[in-house]
């Protein structure tokens, strides 16, 4: 139970960071699919600065350099340029993940995947047995993850840019009249979507292993998409749907050395993606409360065909 | 008009910065870019074989793609031809491991039958959700992505598994070679037969009918079609119905065809390369037909490549992903940003 309930946290927190990065996407009414692309460029870029720099720190902030300036051109392709955000958006995690892929031969001469010495400190470590396993050789952002969290909601319910941003969201057309340029707002939303995402890379890569492999992220970038979606665009309650997606995948892999033989791994790997059905379904309520939201995000994403 | 070759010039522009932000990629990256010019050239028309493999990629992206096409003509964003071509694909692989002793045609005929509407299906579930409660497809549809391709990879790796491959890869058993319809090449009478009637079929519907017409309606503004009497969720459930259909039957070409079995997460991009096909194609039939053909080239490229420069698979979802995120760009309303500007300038 207790090794569950560290492999939860181990793979809860790059959800929970890329969960908060589609937080501020959607309160700013971008249906963000990009999440997986930038995830996997973080997760990169971190291990390629952090070996050719020999600083982890460096890396992050590499990563965290590369992934804004990534959702700068995404803002610009989607806002000025008037893409289809859905599109671009899967373009972008394409982008993502052909790029580093590209790039880990070009860089690194080799196909599949690299070790990396480079890694996150882990603060508490040594303990092998007892509930205090639960937190042992968990990286540092393992342990920053829930005050980012704190500090996503702080920005987003208490400070002037949240508010701001909400009403962008919800309806640009006011917002706008209230002399709140909704493009900037994006922009600004989107680069601490792309920080967010990097770090959320960075744990996956330099945290919770020590590699960086080809299409590394499988499809984490979605699922935190869907936390958003399942915490009703509330950073608390992205983070929550995080932990229990981390959890889902944390029974996933324990019945896969333990209960194989009753319930096939692919089941429990499907639970967040159909529990989204549902909860997007019977959200019926939620639906309409959010129709405002919608109209919102209505001007980026209708399409023109 | 002016507007359709409006659309078709910024549409061949923003392809080609596309090419030109990759191409710039893989200089920096020390390739020369001459050499992946020719390779792909080679590997996608004049080498042996090439244009046959051209053709065998083309056909999932065809398929698919006109699916697309159906859904997003009628306003329905359907990106979930991935999903249901993998249930496609397993339907017709139950049934053809199922009943292995059978006729041929007759199971050939069944499977297929078990494809589309297993695709059909995969997509007719977020169709319903879409049209009774207004459930976002786009999430749902991405959702049942992923299901599907769990359960590609449930079959493929339990109940369907060949138990003598040795491969890191779960692979399932190979069905008779009496069920298929092409060899390895992927391409063959038969196939070309099928694919070039749904060609004609899906224009006769979109292009020559007034459902195709009523269709267009929706997607143009559904309240005003709804307000002319037309039925817009049965309009809804039919083109999800139909989009699902084809990435259900593109699963059966490509069992019976080529593939002759299933391979955990194979061709992991088709969806997506599909999406990005119909969308080249300006979501017209025969425009979809010109880009499923030049980007089953560069499939068939990308596996050529390595033989003359080492290039990577990657470089091509790159490239697609480059297409993608700049394919929408609307010059048009770029310009009309831009437009309260013109008094300063004047003023200049």
């Amino acid at each position: 139970m207790e090794q569950i309930l560290a492999t939860t946290l181990r793979s809860a927190a790059p959800l929970v960071l890329v969960a908060t990065a589609g937080v501020f996407a959607f309160r700013a009414g971008i249906f963000h699919l990009g999440l997986e692309g930038l995830m996997i460029t973080g997760a990169f870029t971190t291990v390629a600065v952090g070996e050719a720099t020999g600083s982890v720190e460096l890396g992050i902030l590499a990563a965290i350099g590369v992934c804004m300036a990534l959702s700068a051109v995404y803002w610009w392709v989607i806002g000025p340029l008037g893409a289809n955000v859905i599109i671009a958006g899967l373009g972008l995690t394409s982008i993502g993940l052909g790029g580093t892929a590209f790039a880990l031969g070009a860089i690194f001469d080799v196909r599949g995947s690299i070790f990396t010495d480079v890694v996150l400190p882990r603060p508490v470590r040594g303990i092998t047995s007892g509930p205090g396993v639960i937190i042992a050789e968990q990286s540092i952002l393992v342990w920053l993850t829930p005050l980012i969290v704190l500090a996503a909601w702080v920005v987003l319910r208490r400070s002037r840019f949240g508010l701001r941003l909400a009403a962008v969201g919800e309806y640009p057309f006011a917002a706008r009249t209230a002399g709140v340029n909704p493009s900037i707002m994006r922009l600004q939303a989107l680069l601490i979507s792309g920080a967010l995402c990097a770090l959320g890379g960075a744990e996956l890569s330099v945290g919770a292993l020590h590699n960086f492999t080809e299409n590394m992220t499988n499809g984490r970038g979605f699922i935190a998409f869907v936390a958003v979606i399942f915490g009703v665009w509330h950073p608390i309650g992205a983070a929550l749907a995080g932990l229990f997606f981390g959890f889902a995948d944390a029974v996933g892999i324990q019945s896969q050395i333990n209960i194989t033989e009753r319930v096939p791994r692919e089941f429990v790997l499907m639970i967040p993606f159909v529990l989204t059905i549902f909860a997007v379904w019977l959200g019926g309520l939620w639906r309409r409360r959010s129709l405002e939201a919608e109209a919102g995000y209505a001007e980026l994403r209708e399409p023109d065909y | 008009m002016t507007g359709g070759l409006q659309r078709l010039g910024s549409t061949i522009v923003l392809v080609g910065v596309s090419f030109l932000l990759t191409a710039l990629v893989l200089w920096i990256s020390g390739y020369g870019v001459g050499d992946v010019f020719s390779g792909t050239v080679q590997g996608a028309i004049t080498a042996t074989g090439a244009a046959t493999s051209t053709v065998r990629w083309a056909i999932p992206l065809l398929l698919i793609g006109l699916g697309v096409v159906i859904g997003f003509r009628a306003g329905f964003f359907n990106i979930g031809g991935q999903g249901q071509f993998y249930m496609g694909a397993c339907a017709a692989l139950v049934v053809s491991l199922g009943w292995r002793g059978g006729p041929a045609t007759l199971v050939i005929l069944g499977a297929t039958a078990a494809a589309v509407l297993a695709g059909s299906a995969w997509s007719l579930l977020p169709g319903y959700l879409r049209v009774r409660f207004a459930t976002d497809e786009v999430l749902t549809t991405l959702m049942m992505n992923f299901i599907g391709a769990l359960v590609l990879q449930y079959l493929t790796a339990g109940p369907m598994r060949n138990p003598s491959g040795t491969g890191q890869t779960a692979a399932s058993e190979r069905i008779p070679e009496a069920f298929r319809i092409t060899d390895s090449s992927g391409v063959s009478a038969t196939v070309l037969l099928l694919v070039g009637a749904v060609i004609v079929l899906v224009w006769l519907l979109l292009d020559r009918t007034r459902f195709g017409l009523t269709m267009t309606l929706v997607g143009r503004n559904p309240t005003m079609a709804r307000w002319q009497g037309i039925d817009v969720s049965r309009v809804g459930l039919v083109t999800f119905g139909l989009s699902g259909a084809l990435a259900g039957l593109a699963g059966a070409v490509e069992l019976h065809g080529p593939g002759a079995r299933l391979v955990t997460g194979f061709s992991p991009e088709v969806g997506f390369t599909a999406v990005v096909v119909a969308l080249v194609g300006l979501l017209s039939v025969w425009g979809t037909v010109v880009a499923a053909i030049f980007f089953g080239g560069l499939q068939s490229a990308i596996l050529f490549l390595p033989i003359v420069t080492d290039l990577p698979p990657p470089a091509l979802v790159l490239l697609h992903g480059m297409v993608a995120f700049l394919v929408t760009v609307k010059f048009r309303s770029a310009r009309r940003r831009r437009a309260p500007l013109a008094p300063e300038a004047l003023a200049d």
